[in-house]
């Protein structure tokens, strides 16, 4: 609880931060104005909080003292003090009327001096919905606060992503839009802004922030996987990899998490180093399942993370491996027998398949398993053809088992 | 309605249903680095020539036995 605070005391604390925001806004002065924002990551009592709850006609203060700004003071205060005395669905209607009012404001204001501040306010309603959403859930209440955020949000998306010097703000917008629709489960709404995004003529995606464009190349390489686009997954997630901040321990295992069932697809593989480095080991045994061409063991790895696998969803990917995995082993079937027999070595006979799988604990016939390989042939990981009656397939003799060569089966 | 005894737990457990691992973790807002050098080691720990003819391994040395223990005789 606070210590006593006198009203002359609050009084003159929240005069204090109401000059404080004002003459940020009078200066123009961005980071100044932005710090001032920070809503969500106070502790639950500071000076103005604690000023707050021991003035609480704190509204007609603001109002007084600065008519002109009134709507967006009075609710900003509002938020402040809700959030502090952790009524985080107040808060949120609190901040939304607040960021409404900035918004207005901020559109007035020909140079983007206060991006800092309206990429404070983006980030800040966010994390206030999902704090409010909580409460509601705990409660029994619909958690709709977060879509709501997601809607003003737009509209500042809409602010920014004009013509103009504001431009280079967008993007960051973009990417806490991004965040709100991963976690509603409602990605297709990434779309139109997407497509807002890369079809600018006017402004080179290059001259976005870095920190802003590797987010958006990791949540657009994600949905890529989604959408198994493979090829272009592997772009946006390397380039994200590439130019993420490498003190960002965190951030590159998040971006290796999906750059490495994607590789993988393509027939490139991590060095078990890797998986180390960044304690990603739930995917050592997929690797070695497809060195070895051990279906056994890609079945486990799959089985033990499933969970995991499904919630990232990167489990269907990992799950088509299984034909590299064949391929593979058709492979060392095909290697063994030459060691011993080189002159019969490319007719692999489909009962000999049968008998490893079965050794793998796989259970298959003869006429499964020749489905299988019909798909390896189609899929172009196997080069050869079948003599259907004497059940044998009969492999190429020039490279037989084509690499992938980072193309997608 | 129930009287609300221990908030914290159950807001705790709520939270964790709705965490995401996956969330991209906020860069500082003005964070910014030089992304000019050559930069995350991570882009060196690949390998895309790992296909080879190898059939010593334990794996193939056991397929191997199975495959010859089981041949039928032609």
């Amino acid at each position: 609880m606070a210590a006593y605070l006198s009203m002359g005391e609050a009084h003159r604390r929240i005069g204090d931060y109401l000059s404080r925001v004002t003459n940020a806004i009078s200066y123009s002065d961005g980071a100044a104005l932005a710090s001032l924002l920070s809503v969500s990551s106070a502790p639950a009592s500071t000076p103005l909080s604690d000023a707050l709850a021991a003035f609480p006609d704190f509204p007609r203060l603001a109002g007084d003292r600065f008519p002109h700004l009134a709507d967006f003071l009075v609710p900003l205060l509002r938020a402040i003090h809700s959030h502090s005395v952790q009524r985080f669905a107040d808060a949120y209607s609190s901040f939304e009327k607040a960021s409404s009012a900035f918004l207005q404001e901020f559109r007035n204001w020909e140079t983007p001096w206060a991006m800092e501040a309206m990429h404070t306010v983006a980030l800040e309603i966010r994390l206030i919905a999902e704090k409010a959403d909580r409460e509601l859930a705990t409660n029994g209440k619909n958690p709709d606060k977060l879509q709501a955020a997601g809607s003003f949000l737009m509209k500042v998306f809409g602010t920014l992503a004009v013509k103009g010097p504001k431009r280079i703000g967008a993007l960051y917008v973009t990417c806490q839009l991004f965040k709100i629709y991963f976690r509603l489960g409602t990605v297709n709404l990434c779309r139109s802004v997407i497509r807002s995004i890369e079809t600018a003529r006017n402004f080179d995606f290059e001259d976005f922030p870095v920190k802003d464009k590797v987010t958006y190349m990791y949540y657009t390489g994600r949905l890529e996987v989604f959408n198994e686009n493979f090829l272009v997954a592997d772009q946006k997630l390397t380039y994200a990899l590439m130019h993420c901040n490498s003190q960002s321990e965190s951030n590159l295992r998040r971006i290796l998490k999906f750059l490495i069932p994607v590789k993988l697809s393509i027939g490139v593989l991590p060095k078990r180093t890797l998986l180390e480095r960044y304690n990603l080991l739930e995917y050592a045994d997929v690797v070695t399942a497809l060195k070895r061409g051990d279906l056994r063991l890609l079945r486990q790895a799959l089985d033990r993370h499933e969970d995991q696998f499904l919630k990232s969803g990167v489990y269907l990917v990992l799950e088509k491996l299984e034909l590299q995995v064949y391929q593979r082993l058709v492979k060392k079937i095909h290697n063994i027998q030459r060691q011993k027999e080189p002159a019969k070595a490319h007719q692999i006979k489909l009962d000999v398949v049968v008998r490893a799988l079965k050794w793998l604990e796989i259970d298959m016939d003869v006429d499964e398993v020749e489905c299988i390989m019909a798909c390896l042939i189609y899929k172009n990981l196997i080069k050869g053809y079948f003599a259907h009656k004497s059940k044998v397939l009969v492999l190429s003799k020039q490279d037989p088992f084509p690499k992938l060569n980072g193309k997608p089966v | 309605m129930a009287e609300p005894a221990k908030p914290e737990v159950t807001e705790e457990a709520k939270m964790d249903l709705l965490e995401d691992d996956d969330e991209f973790e906020e860069f500082e807002i003005d964070q910014e680095w030089d992304d000019k050098e050559e930069g995350n080691e991570a882009l060196q720990q690949w390998e895309d020539d790992w296909d080879d003819d190898d059939v010593n391994d334990d794996f193939s040395l056991q397929l191997r036995k199975e495959l010859e223990s089981n041949a039928p005789k032609n």
